[in-house]
């Protein structure tokens, strides 16, 4: 039984290593899940453009046009042999840290903070890249540490490799996302097999942090919206503002929820942000609970499939990496649709799939290629 | 097999427990959010509905159309006309961009900074509400900060409704004027409903019938977004009910009459202020009031600058405020009235009493001239009032004592308002023994009793009283409250209600002694004393009056306001029949009782009368002008 079969006049395999890849192994849940999400995401972004989804430069064309390249960039990342990012781990990892770089220098961002590189009319958000980016040098590491992943010296490795992006990330400051990075760190050393007492003892280290990163790292405005959930009505015009008003949205949503583009919270501007850090709000004010029900389905079946691809996975990369972005997407959706349902802090966190951005649409398209590439060369698994 | 290019990795340890423990995570996370949501929509989903229409939905006030006011024969004397009006909004202006967008504005309305940061400022207390920065504001303008809304946050361009007086200053201070409310209006006005930006009636009968014309603003229901802006209506809970109007006593051709006669004597003399006031004595309907100077009420109704108002206020004439009501002012001779009736009717004299009149009359040191400084010889009361003998009432006051006077004076209405639906009436002065007491400490000394006999010391009081005792005298007896407004008229010109002339009290006087009053007024004009007033083709009965005040010049004279009260009867002209018109006056007829009064007018002769005779002529069209230029010179002569 080989690990590769050949599979000659299938789906346009790669040409001359019939042996590496094949698109009849293609995860088509994957595939539609995301792509079910994306849709969910095409309507918000529809909903949200005021009117006149169909002129130029409106939510909703610049949603079709983000998913085109989206698809176009799975396809491509879905071609390539994922294992030519393990030779090219390195440069990935020097590249991703020079475009964190950059956009600490020449970013730009609401109130002083650095975030997006404006490179002519697009914005991008480098750090959307680099949690994919850094899910592959994650993965390549631990893929290299096969033996030897109990020991002290790979959860230490794993840190110090995570460390300057994360912290890249975290000066911006851009919390959220470098928390996003702790969670693929976290997920990807458990999957791939860690030693359980070096993962407990840094979450210990973790917890201990969070008193000193209060004192010393946050900056006022992140210490107020973290808090403001506990009691959103102490500062109703500010942080608290927020998610009062994406609760009345989501509340105000019912069981079939006000219909698209009829929700007064999201059409008469209350709900702040509607298209992006908000967006679950939206759809909860105007598909309601069974909208709701919908996505959170959705979420949950695409993270199913992910760990799928990652336990069939005879590479530990493809473990390593499939845990990675599972970590991702599970933080993020739990951290941003807890924010729209009240239970967690405001972090300007996306999410994935259904927030407004091409940065984190693309770079998720990127990475579920990478998952496909994974998925595609394996071949059956034995049981 | 193995890979061309790839080594193949060793297959990875797989951690089923791991992956179990993962996929519970994932089940819990998904879970916990799906139950939250359950938790918001399904479980609380009616609480949420509720605060969604709370957000979205206003109510929000629907202005009432203001009523109209006409004169006594349908002309218009206010439109509502539509203009540009510049509002602040203030919690939409950023903090850090007011002094930019105060800057702009002062230069594109033209206005002072002071000014508009006074207006931004002036409803500290709402600033969620519109506050009113400009109104009447130039088309081009408006939509020139329309175009700029972007650099001008919170700031917003309305059309709405503004006064518009197409008289000008002929009946400002009966008109008055309305005006942005200020924060004390809206304190006072608490349950009213009124707007941060809302106008009310500052002067005028615009002020005492604000309640009447502004009508009663509706409630709407309308569909607000974030930043408070009407989306659209929803539905009119409460329709506006628009304001009545007033068709006021007011006769715009009398009240021409009396600002062109008062106007004429003005200008030659060179009179800083002056009344001239006619009125109906059986119904108490004023058809003219005008003092001057006078302002135009268009420039408040615009919105008047700091500065300019600062001009108004501080111009000698004092323009703003409405001398016939407003003036506290000695009336002089025309006080005769008060003393002869008091005399008449308490038995000091009669019609057939000769008393003596001499060059003065003397207590201890004192000396008490009569006007001519020679006396008139013997004289009854009809001679007495006529030649305006200051001696003659000398002696008939000594006789009632001071509280006797000013209870007859009451009985005329002297010290009290009036009435009349026109914001800022005063009392006057009606001197008696308590109130000296009160104020002084002192009685009222004998010679005080003798000045107050001829209108002058301490008495003080609005032309208005007077004018409203010589109708009383003209109506044989009936003081009555001086009428403004005629009728009240719904917003389809139905009349709504009538004002009936209202009875302040029965003079406590016999007809016989108000007929003898009667005919010695009529004898002060045949007599003379007012030159040829009698020579007009109508019968005119009246008081002059010579009223000093002030400080003594350099010649030891004293400046001093002419007076001219009196009264027409109702079928005027002369007969062969009546040819002193004794007859005419006798009766109680009367439908014009007049008034002039110009303030230090220090003339040859009696300005008032000239300016009261020219009066007569337009306004009975009379073919005659009988207004002697020499009268009007100015000598300080002491005529009476």
């Amino acid at each position: 039984m080989g690990t590769m079969r050949v599979q000659p006049g299938r789906l346009g395999s790669l040409g001359s290593r019939p042996a590496t890849g094949t698109w009849h192994d293609f995860d088509l849940q994957l595939a539609f899940y995301a792509l079910g999400l994306t849709v969910v995401g095409l309507l918000m972004a529809y909903t949200s453009s005021g009117g006149a989804p169909l002129e130029a430069g409106s939510i909703f064309t610049r949603g079709l046009m983000w998913l085109a390249i989206a698809i176009v960039m799975f396809t491509v990342a879905a071609s390539i042999d994922y294992r030519w990012l393990k030779t090219l781990a390195w440069p990935v990892y020097l590249v991703n840290l020079s475009l964190l770089v950059l956009t600490l220098i020449v970013g730009s961002g609401v109130g002083g903070v650095s975030r997006w590189v404006t490179i002519g009319p697009l914005q991008f958000q480098f750090s959307e890249l680099a949690k994919i980016l850094m899910a592959v040098v994650l993965a390549n590491y631990l893929a290299s540490r096969q033996g030897k992943m109990k020991s002290l010296a790979t959860t230490v490795g794993a840190f110090l490799l995570m460390m300057p992006a994360l912290a890249l990330v975290l000066i911006q400051p851009d919390l959220g996302t470098s928390l996003v990075f702790g969670a693929i760190l976290f997920g990807s050393l458990f999957l791939s097999g860690a030693g359980l007492r070096w993962l407990l003892i840094a979450a210990a280290g973790v917890v201990a942090m969070v008193p000193i990163a209060w004192t010393y790292v946050l900056v006022d405005y992140q210490k107020r919206r973290l808090i403001s959930f506990l009691d959103p009505a102490a500062d109703p015009q500010n942080s608290g503002y927020q998610l009062i008003q994406s609760q009345i949205a989501v509340g105000s949503g019912g069981l079939f929820g006000k219909g698209l583009t009829n929700g007064s919270q999201t059409q008469l501007d209350y709900l702040p942000v509607s298209a992006t850090d908000f967006v679950g709000a939206t759809l909860a004010e105007e598909l309601g609970f069974v909208g709701g029900v919908v996505l959170l389905l959705l979420f949950a079946a695409l993270l199913w499939r992910i760990l799928v691809v990652g336990w069939r996975s005879r590479d530990p990369f493809g473990l390593a990496f499939a845990a990675g972005i599972a970590s991702m997407l599970l933080f993020q959706l739990m951290v941003n649709l807890g924010m729209v349902l009240g239970i967690m802090p405001v972090t300007g966190i996306p999410l994935p799939f259904v927030t407004h951005g091409g940065a984190s649409l693309t770079s998720y398209a990127v990475g579920l290629g990478i998952l496909q590439s994974i998925a595609m060369r394996q071949g059956r698994p034995a049981w | 097999m193995k890979g061309v290019f790839f080594d193949e990795p060793a297959r990875p340890a797989r951690l089923w427990p791991r992956f179990v423990i993962f996929a519970l995570i994932i089940a819990l996370v998904v879970a916990t959010l799906g139950l939250r949501l359950f938790t918001l929509q399904i479980v609380s989903g009616g609480y949420y509905a509720g605060l969604a229409r709370e957000n979205r939905i206003r109510l929000q006030p629907l202005r009432a159309p203001r009523g109209l006011i006409f004169d006594r024969s349908g002309r218009q004397l206010v439109n509502n006309v539509a203009t540009f009006a510049v509002k602040a909004r203030p919690a939409d202006l950023p903090f850090s961009q007011r002094p930019a967008v105060i800057e702009r504005l002062a230069t594109l309305l033209d206005m002072s900074a002071v000014d508009i940061t006074e207006a931004f400022d002036r409803a500290a207390a709402n600033r969620f509400e519109l506050a009113n920065v400009a109104r009447g504001v130039p088309e081009e303008v408006a939509l020139i900060i329309r175009e700029e809304h972007l650099e001008l946050p919170g700031i917003e361009v309305v059309v709405e409704p503004q006064r518009e007086y197409p008289y000008g200053d002929l009946v400002a201070h009966v008109l008055g004027f309305t005006g942005a409310v200020t924060p004390d209006d809206l304190a006072r006005s608490g349950s009213l409903g009124y707007l941060n930006d809302d106008t009310i009636g500052k002067q005028g009968v615009e002020a005492t019938f604000e309640e009447i014309l502004r009508g009663e603003y509706g409630v709407e229901q309308v569909e607000v977004d974030a930043r408070g802006e009407e989306i659209r209506q929803l539905r009119t809970l409460q329709p506006a009910q628009p304001g009545d109007s007033l068709e006021l006593t007011i006769d715009v051709d009398a009240q021409r009459d009396a600002e062109t006669a008062l106007r004429w004597a003005m200008d030659r003399v060179g009179l800083e202020r002056g009344v001239v006031m006619a009125m109906n004595p059986q119904t108490g309907e004023i058809l003219a009031m005008v003092s001057l100077p006078a302002y135009d009420n268009n420039a408040f109704a615009e919105g008047i600058s700091a500065v300019e108002y600062q001009e108004l206020l501080n111009e000698p004439g004092g323009p703003l405020r409405n001398h016939a009501i407003a003036d506290h002012v000695p009336p002089g001779s025309t006080y005769k009235l008060v003393t002869g009736t008091g005399g008449l009717q308490d038995g000091i004299l009669t019609d057939k009493t000769i008393l003596q009149t001499r060059p003065y009359l003397s207590i201890g040191p004192y000396k008490y001239w009569d006007w001519n400084r020679q006396g008139f010889g013997p004289l009854n009361i009809y001679e007495g009032f006529g030649r305006s003998s200051g001696t003659f009432f000398f002696q008939i006051a000594g006789e009632l004592g001071i509280d006797r006077l000013a209870y007859w004076a009451s009985q005329f209405g002297f010290g009290e308002r009036t009435g009349i639906d026109l914001p800022g009436e005063v009392r006057g002065v009606l001197p008696t023994n308590d109130w000296k007491m009160r104020l002084m400490n002192e009685p009222i000394y004998p010679g005080e009793v003798y000045q107050a006999g001829i209108g002058q010391g301490y008495d003080s009081f609005p032309p208005i009283q007077v004018l409203n005792a010589y109708a009383a005298l003209a109506n044989g007896g009936k003081l009555l409250k001086p009428q403004i407004v005629r009728r009240i008229l719904g917003p389809d010109g139905e009349v709504v209600d009538e004002v009936e002339p209202e009875l302040i009290h029965e003079l406590a006087v016999d007809d016989d002694v108000l007929r003898i009053m009667r005919r010695a007024a009529r004898r002060v004009v045949t007599i003379r004393q007012t030159y040829n007033l009698v020579d007009l083709p109508i019968v005119v009965a009246g008081k002059t009056g010579t009223a000093e005040f002030g400080v003594r010049d350099d010649k030891g004279r004293l400046p001093y306001h002419s007076w001219f009260a009196g009264f027409v009867p109702k079928d005027p002209w002369k007969r062969d029949s009546d040819p002193n018109g004794v007859e005419a006056v006798s009766r109680t007829d009367s439908e014009l009782a007049v008034l002039a009064f110009a303030y230090d007018s220090r003339t040859t002769g009696n300005a008032a009368t000239e300016i009261a005779k020219y009066f007569l002529q337009m306004h009975y069209d009379l073919d005659v002008d009988l207004r002697q230029d020499w009268i009007l010179e100015r000598d300080n002569f002491y005529g009476q």
